[in-house]
């Protein structure tokens, strides 16, 4: 477990009074929310509670029916707050918060070299008369993304990723090739051989202890328990319990009334 | 310089061939890259062609040309990149069948402004005076230099088209054409790049446009039928709308195979040039573009190879 008194100034995202609903039905209803006050929080809950929802409203990739979502950088007690919920989506990396996706997303048409350049590539070199930065963009990155290559086993990354399992690591490399400062995990190890689930989770840790704030979601409990300093429990669109892994398990009743038994 | 082998339909041939090339291959970023379907390429043709005209022809410049016309001509390049913005920033976040309704819609209206405007454009009768901004002799040794400087352009715009490919803004258009939330989640600015790609494709379509105008040297309303925006279109889907040289393939085996062979060596009556002969190539155009598409879908080039691509670039 990473050190919670770490003195590293971590971001922190409090959502207030955030609603989301689809087709009338309320699917996300948060209070009050702060994130990133540990190092690692779970997000865990049945499924349809809406952590996929709360995560993609942070991300404004959808829309809030209400509410406000402010990111403030350097904590909650400093000022300089981003209010998140007005910004475009493409904004969001920009100010270090990123999200990797439950579903499989990928771009079709590009192979993994192409994939993780474009997301360590800047943006100004990225516009219409700068035809020759290729060689820039790859000298800068492909340190970074050689070891990520390296280390999680990828030994064609001229070709397209094929598998589920590595399209959804890429998804995930992706994520960590844009530096965030707040990191959303959406199932990250789901669908990943468990040879790869234990490097994710040591890269999740590594970056944690850099100063990333990490909010993971997971339906597999054992990495929750091991991973996070903290865990939010969220069912019909509610957080209704907060606390350590410990706090959270000894509310077994309660977790195995969502979760069904043998989760604790 | 006698030039009398040469044929002046032939000049007008390859003509046609380049600047439909370059068309396409401006298409090709918007389309093979971005997938973006553009069906109102002939409306940035026509705002650069007219606005060159209207400018070259109904402006007192205290200057004379070349410098009259070069600047006529990016003023002209300019106003097409600016209506491609206009363009764009009202198409880009729409479906494919918005846009297709949207760039269709622009092209008509600039060929309804064509017609309508006849203090400006000389409506239906069209507008002369336009000329090429040199005289070497000939009008046929005039039209064939002017042909060899716009074939030096549309190489000009192959190079682009190809370094983008190398490039990371190549990346980023296929990035927005494969899946634009991801490319957003990303940090990457869609919309803007939309913008952006619609300004420089949209100015450069409207370059050709003027260029077009010059040869012609008469414009007329008619000159902006959905057959260049159908004949770009074809041949970019018969070549490979993903590749590179997909365009040029495509025109050459389209319009290079119709307005070359079959027009200057195939003994066709006379009488057919004016009506029979357009709508067979329209035809024509349209029966290979169905094979094509039932039995080679990505064209005849086949599809983006961005693993060779990566691989010769960045090794394995
Ligand atoms: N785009 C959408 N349109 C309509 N309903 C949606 C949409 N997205 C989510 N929902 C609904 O909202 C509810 C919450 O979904 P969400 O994906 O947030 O749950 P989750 O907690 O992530 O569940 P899981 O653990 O299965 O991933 C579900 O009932 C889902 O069907
Ligand atoms: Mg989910």
């Amino acid at each position: 477990m990473t050190d919670p008194t770490a003195t590293l100034t971590r971001p922190v995202i409090v959502v207030q009074n955030a609603v989301k609903s689809f087709s009338g039905r309320v699917v996300v209803d948060i209070a009050e929310l702060t994130l990133g006050d540990v190092p690692i929080e779970g997000l865990i809950g049945p499924n349809g509670a809406g952590k996929t929802t709360l995560m993609r409203m942070v991300m404004h990739s959808t829309g809030l029916d209400r509410g406000t979502i402010t990111l403030w950088p350097h904590g909650a007690v400093a000022g300089g707050g981003v209010v998140l919920s007005n910004l475009p989506s493409h904004r969001m990396a920009g100010h270090g918060v990123v999200k990797s996706n439950q579903v499989i997303m990928d771009f079709d048409k590009l192979t993994i070299w192409d994939s993780l350049l474009l997301a360590a590539a800047a943006s100004k070199s990225e516009r219409p008369h700068r035809i020759f930065d290729e060689p820039r963009v790859f000298a800068e990155a492909s340190d970074e993304v050689a070891r990520y290559l390296d280390e999680f086993g990828i030994r064609e990354p001229s070709t397209y990723a094929k598998s589920a399992g590595e399209k959804k690591l890429l998804d995930i490399l992706r994520c960590l090739l844009l530096k965030p400062k707040f990191l959303l995990l959406d199932e990250p190890t789901a669908g990943l051989p468990e040879e790869l689930t234990a490097k994710v989770i040591d890269e999740v840790r590594t970056v944690a202890s850099q100063g990333t704030a990490v909010v993971i979601v997971e339906h597999n409990l054992d990495v929750i328990w091991n991973l996070c300093d903290e865990v939010h429990f969220m069912a019909e669109g509610k957080v209704i319990m907060k606390g350590t892994p410990a706090e959270i398990r000894a509310h077994r009743t309660v977790v195995e009334k969502y979760l069904g038994e043998g989760h604790v | 310089m006698n030039l009398d082998w040469l044929d002046a339909f032939l000049i007008y041939g390859f003509f046609t061939i380049v600047v439909v090339s370059g068309l396409g291959l401006l298409l090709h970023l918007q389309l093979g890259l971005a997938r973006i379907a553009n069906f109102g390429v002939v409306g940035f043709f026509g705002i650069g062609m007219y606005s060159f005209g209207v400018l070259y022809v109904k402006v007192d410049w205290p200057f004379g040309d070349p410098w009259q016309f070069l600047v006529c001509i990016a003023a002209g390049t300019l106003a097409a990149g600016l209506s491609g913005v206009v363009v764009g920033w009202l198409v880009g976040d729409l479906n494919e069948d918005g846009v297709l309704v949207g760039t269709l819609g622009f092209a008509t209206a600039v060929f309804i402004l064509a017609t309508t405007e006849k203090e400006l454009t000389g409506g239906a009768q069209g507008m002369g005076g336009l000329q090429f901004p040199y005289d070497v002799g000939g009008v046929k040794a005039n039209e064939l230099l002017w042909l060899v400087i716009t074939a030096a352009v549309v190489g000009g715009i192959v190079f682009y088209v190809w370094r983008v490919h190398r490039s990371p803004y190549g990346r980023l258009l296929v990035a927005v054409g494969s899946n634009e939330p991801l490319a957003r989640s990303l940090g990457k600015p869609t919309f803007r790049t939309k913008l952006w790609l619609f300004a420089v494709t949209s100015a450069g379509m409207g370059l050709l446009g003027a260029m077009y105008g010059v040869m012609e040297r008469f414009l007329r309303p008619t000159n902006l039928g959905v057959d260049i925006t159908l004949a770009a279109m074809v041949a970019l889907v018969l070549g490979g709308s993903a590749r590179v040289w997909g365009a040029v393939v495509g025109v050459v085996l389209t319009v290079g195979f119709f307005d070359i062979i079959v027009q200057n060596y195939l003994p066709v009556p006379v009488e057919w040039y004016s009506q029979a002969l357009p709508v067979m190539r329209e035809a024509l155009f349209g029966a290979a573009l169905i094979l094509v598409l039932m039995f080679r879908p990505f064209g005849i080039l086949g599809d983006m190879r961005r693993d060779k691509l990566m691989r010769s670039l960045h090794g394995d």
